[in-house]
């Protein structure tokens, strides 16, 4: 009796939950859409949002899914973006350069997947070890100079911006001509993320990804059914950090150069996107999850060009307005408990 | 089935806390036993279940499941002929994860990992005949976060993963020691229910006696790292709980005039009396 109650409200949990996801996604788009006109902040941030999606998905993925917080994507990140600008200056095609960034970053990955097995080195501390050799390793790849130009070479973006601004004047005329790139960024990047995303959905419902995510959470259940979890671990590890060069040498294309410093800060940048996501989503399922990591860098990249616009700060202060919007996104819902356990205590008291 | 010859494990072994948890123990177990291990704390039964499934090394002596030599086995390998429930009820199954995901990765068991499907269609209805068995309703609640389920529930689920794919051995470790009387009594009820369905070998360790003489066919004593007793054929039908627990207390009694007898002669250096001191508590 009592058991079939409580199915019968579990159903209408799930059934509520699944429209509240899409409610709140809604909600979030008309919010942003209100601020970004009212705050007059250039579409450009959602761009360099969509750029920087797939390092918090990265990051989503491990600290989320196999719970711990690694930093290697500040490693696998500007390794990727290197390999894209060396690959696209040599005359390789930017597809290739996307697929080749990834390999690169997904090897970044096992690196700090063999320290931490090999070594028995728990991961944060692994991934540190990794970050700083990926530094050299950044520089090697390009050759030993910490910045690569690639003016007037083929990119994504500048193989499609000419035909693309030519169609955009013939279609509604002169008033879109200056977003062009803007609009173009977004379109392109937005759908590499909506394929890669769809990948990764597949994946984290295959066989393997079920693995890796039950990994995460009980290794020792994982070792008990019989499959190697460290696999697993690296596994994970190679596929997250492989987006976090695909990342990169998306953002390469995007800024048209290439810098051994492009990592920098990507970890507090990636936290943020995971917890905004999840804070402003309450997303349940494992494609709600992916939808909220990157919704949460779109919102942190928009944000952050708001303050920037509202306040007319100075291009130098990016990372100390970064760390106060991470600051916000992480700080705020602690608050929050705080001060309903506050009330909570005031109520009983009286 | 499974032999364990000579198995000796020593944890911290060259330092002053050297244990020697087992001590050169042989044990045969036939398929289709099912086997009760009881014994006090630290007896050595939870490192005899660590070395026959690969969580804690022999120093010595050879381990053979169904024919394979298993001693060097890593501890996954071993899993995939190995079914194991542990005491803990949060250790069998993975939070986060719905009954069907938990159910399906069992599935999986000793195959290799592909890119199909994780939850199949075609695995529902077996799911649901193993989880209607319990009589627990938990068929009705496959899309459940097995977090949101209470020990005994989770634990029964666990059994169910651990025998979905019917292992060379099951293992369990002292499976209702955490649950509440009502909870442990269902799982007790399941365990005899799929040991005998299956009809494969099982090994159980236990503190209840009752259980050690309600259950299995041959029930087995360990004291100090050794096998003291082992009890099967016509003698383990006429076994009751009031003789186990006098077989303890014999056990303790044989410990305390060693002690007397070394005390006597003067032969009793302050180590000696520590550690008798330890083992005599860890005993009560």
């Amino acid at each position: 009796m009592s058991s079939q109650a409580s199915t019968a409200r579990q159903g209408s949990d799930s059934l509520a939950s699944r429209h509240s996801f899409l409610l709140r996604g809604l909600l979030l788009i008309i919010v942003v859409g209100v601020v970004m006109s009212l705050g007059n902040v250039n579409i450009g941030a959602i761009g360099q949002g969509l750029g920087y999606a797939l390092a918090g998905v990265c990051v989503f993925i491990t600290y989320r899914i196999l719970g711990f917080v690694d930093l290697t994507v500040d490693g696998a990140f500007p390794i990727g973006g290197a390999v894209c600008a060396i690959l696209i200056v040599n005359g390789a095609s930017p597809e290739v350069a996307l697929l080749v960034a990834f390999v690169f970053g997904a090897l970044t990955g096992l690196a700090t997947a063999l320290v931490d097995i090999l070594f028995k080195i728990e991961g944060l501390l692994a991934s540190i070890i990794v970050i700083t050799g990926a530094y050299t390793v950044t520089l090697r790849i390009m050759a030993g100079r910490s910045n690569i130009p690639l003016l007037g070479q083929e990119t994504l973006i500048s193989r499609h911006s000419r035909p693309f601004r030519a169609w955009l004047v013939e279609q509604f005329g002169d008033g879109l001509k200056r977003q062009s790139t803007n609009l173009l960024e977004i379109i392109l990047f937005g759908g590499v993320v909506i394929v890669v995303l769809a990948i990764l959905y597949w994946f984290m419902r295959s066989e393997f990804g079920l693995a890796v995510r039950a990994t995460g959470k009980n290794p020792q259940m994982v070792r008990a059914t019989g499959i190697n979890h460290y696999v697993m671990i690296a596994l994970g590890l190679m596929v997250a950090n492989g987006l976090a060069g695909l990342s990169g040498s998306l953002v390469v294309q995007q800024f048209g150069f290439a810098d051994v410093s492009l990592g920098f800060g990507l970890i507090v940048r990636g936290l943020a996107a995971v917890i905004i996501g999840e804070v402003l989503l309450r997303p349940k399922s494992t494609g709600q999850l992916l939808i909220a990591a990157v919704a949460g860098m779109l919102v942190f990249d928009i944000s952050r060009a708001w303050i920037f616009s509202a306040l007319d700060l100075p291009t130098t202060d990016i990372q100390l307005v970064s760390a106060l919007v991470v600051l916000a996104a992480l700080g705020t819902p602690r608050l929050y408990e705080r001060y309903k356990a506050y009330r909570q205590r005031f109520a009983n008291t009286r | 089935m499974l032999e364990l010859d000579n198995v000796s494990v020593t944890f911290n072994a060259g330092t002053s806390n050297e244990v020697r948890a087992l001590k050169e123990v042989s044990l045969s177990v036939e398929e289709g036993d099912f086997v009760t291990v009881i014994g006090s704390n630290g007896a050595g039964k939870s490192t005899l279940f660590g070395v026959i499934a690969g969580a804690a090394t022999a120093d010595s002596g050879q381990i053979h499941l169904g024919g394979h030599n298993i001693t060097h086995w890593p501890e996954y390998k071993r899993s995939q002929v190995i079914g194991r429930v542990f005491q803990d009820p949060r250790l069998g199954t993975c939070p986060g994860l719905t009954i069907r995901e938990n159910l399906s990765l069992a599935a999986i068991h000793g195959r290799r990992l592909g890119l199909r499907r994780d939850v199949k269609k075609d695995q529902e209805q077996w799911f649901r005949d193993e989880l209607e068995r319990q009589q627990l309703g938990l068929e009705e609640r496959l899309d459940t976060d097995v977090a949101l389920l209470s020990g005994g529930q989770r634990q029964s689920i666990t059994l169910i993963m651990a025998t979905l794919v019917k292992p060379r051995l099951l293992l369990l470790d002292e499976h209702t020691a955490a649950l509440d009387p009502r909870a442990a009594e269902q799982i007790i009820t399941l365990t005899r229910d799929l040991a005998d369905r299956h009809e494969m070998s099982t090994v159980m360790i236990t503190h209840s006696m009752q259980q050690a003489c309600d259950l299995g066919s041959r029930v087995i004593m360990m004291h100090q790292g050794e096998i003291v007793f082992d009890i099967s054929g016509k003698e383990r039908y006429q076994l009751t709980p009031a003789d186990l627990i006098d077989r303890f207390h014999s056990l303790e009694d044989a410990e305390l005039s060693d002690a007397q007898i070394l005390g006597q002669t003067g032969s009793f250096s302050q180590k000696d009396l520590t550690a008798l001191a330890r083992r005599s508590s860890r005993n009560r």
